[in-house]
């Protein structure tokens, strides 16, 4: 019986060592894994602005919003600079989603003699479409985003990319305030850009997007 | 030598029940990596996690956050892994999850490498804690 007892105990501390030595216990952790896929959806072009203008130094109450162009001029007392919002709820982007790179084309239907190098700038307060100079002063702008240059050659489109301000604002639509465009240079010259007044070559905003 | 076999004969019996006991209440360690599905099996209650990224101008991302983790989560570890085509790991981030009041939030701005916004198909989440 001593014998037997003996050869028991033995064999119950094999048995639970040899179960345990090639496990682990796992009763204590918290274990999740999940995805996320993402779409891809083909590009969402948006032709024509929400609201496009400029407004000019030298007519500082005056409204320009009905022209067939905007556009950027540098020179003492007479600047001018343009603004220009798109209306991206057409596109129909989920605020979850976000762009991976959106253009701004334009068509530059008068280029000036030089050629100059215009910049895009976040508007960071509302404006409304009878915006005059003497207004837009009270507005606060954001760090410039992108430039591009004009080039001598009219009646040509030319792009600037702006995927950062676009991505925010598919996030927070609330904070869409468009751009300013401005030649922000020394000396004199006028660059002119075909408006949504336009019957062709309006601006245009092409986003590519996920969601 | 009856005897002795039949207290063998015992004593496999008995180890062999043990050896089924322990396995139950564990997880083998003989293949060497432990896998999951998107069902979650976590007791600080998450049930799916979503991702939002930022990207700077040239169009790489600059930031991921990720929401929708229980406040009972706080303390645990969330790693996200940035994937893209073929499910090719683009980069990953892990934090310890702290401060959290109604839910869990993590934000997350270094991945190991810079990833371009339209490379990005997904993500994949791993929340573990004790």
């Amino acid at each position: 019986m001593k014998r037997f007892a003996l050869l028991l105990g033995l064999t119950l501390a094999v048995g639970s060592s040899a179960a345990f030595a090639a496990t682990l216990n796992v009763s204590s952790w918290h274990v999740f894994a999940g995805t996320q896929t993402l779409t891809k959806p083909a590009a969402c072009t948006v032709t024509g602005a929400a609201a496009d203008l400029y407004v000019d130094e030298s007519n500082a109450g005056s409204n320009f919003s009905t022209a067939t162009f905007f556009g950027a001029r540098a020179g003492t007392g007479v600047r001018a600079y343009s603004f220009i919002r798109f209306d991206l709820s057409t596109c129909n982007i989920p605020a979850t989603g976000g762009a991976d790179s959106a253009t701004l084309k334009l068509f530059v239907s008068t280029a000036p003699g030089t050629s100059r190098t215009l910049t895009i700038t976040p508007v960071t307060g509302t404006w409304a479409s009878t915006l005059n100079w003497t207004q837009w002063l009270g507005l606060t702008l954001g760090s410039p985003t992108t430039t591009f240059t004009t080039g001598t050659t009219s009646n040509v489109s030319k792009s600037a990319t702006v995927t950062v301000d676009v991505d925010g604002w598919i996030k927070n639509g609330a904070t869409n305030f468009g751009w300013r465009i401005a030649d922000l240079n020394t000396g004199s010259a006028t660059t002119l850009i075909s408006s949504t007044e336009s019957t062709t070559n309006k601006p245009q905003l092409v986003i590519n997007y996920e969601k | 030598m009856k005897l002795l076999a039949k207290i063998l004969g015992f004593a496999l019996a008995t180890a062999a029940t043990f050896a089924a006991c322990g396995a139950a209440a564990s997880l083998a360690l003989g293949t060497n990596s432990l896998s999951a599905g998107s069902a979650g099996v976590t007791s600080c209650g998450a049930s799916s996690l979503s991702a939002t990224r930022n990207v700077n101008n040239t169009g790489n991302v600059t930031q991921v956050d990720v929401g929708g983790i229980p406040a009972a989560c706080s303390g645990e570890t969330l790693s996200v892994t940035l994937v893209g085509a073929a499910g090719a790991s683009l980069g990953s981030a892990s934090t310890t999850l702290s401060g959290c009041t109604t839910v869990c939030s993590a934000s997350f701005s270094s991945f190991g490498a810079t990833i371009a916004g339209t490379n990005l198909t997904g993500y994949s989440f791993a929340l573990v804690g004790s």
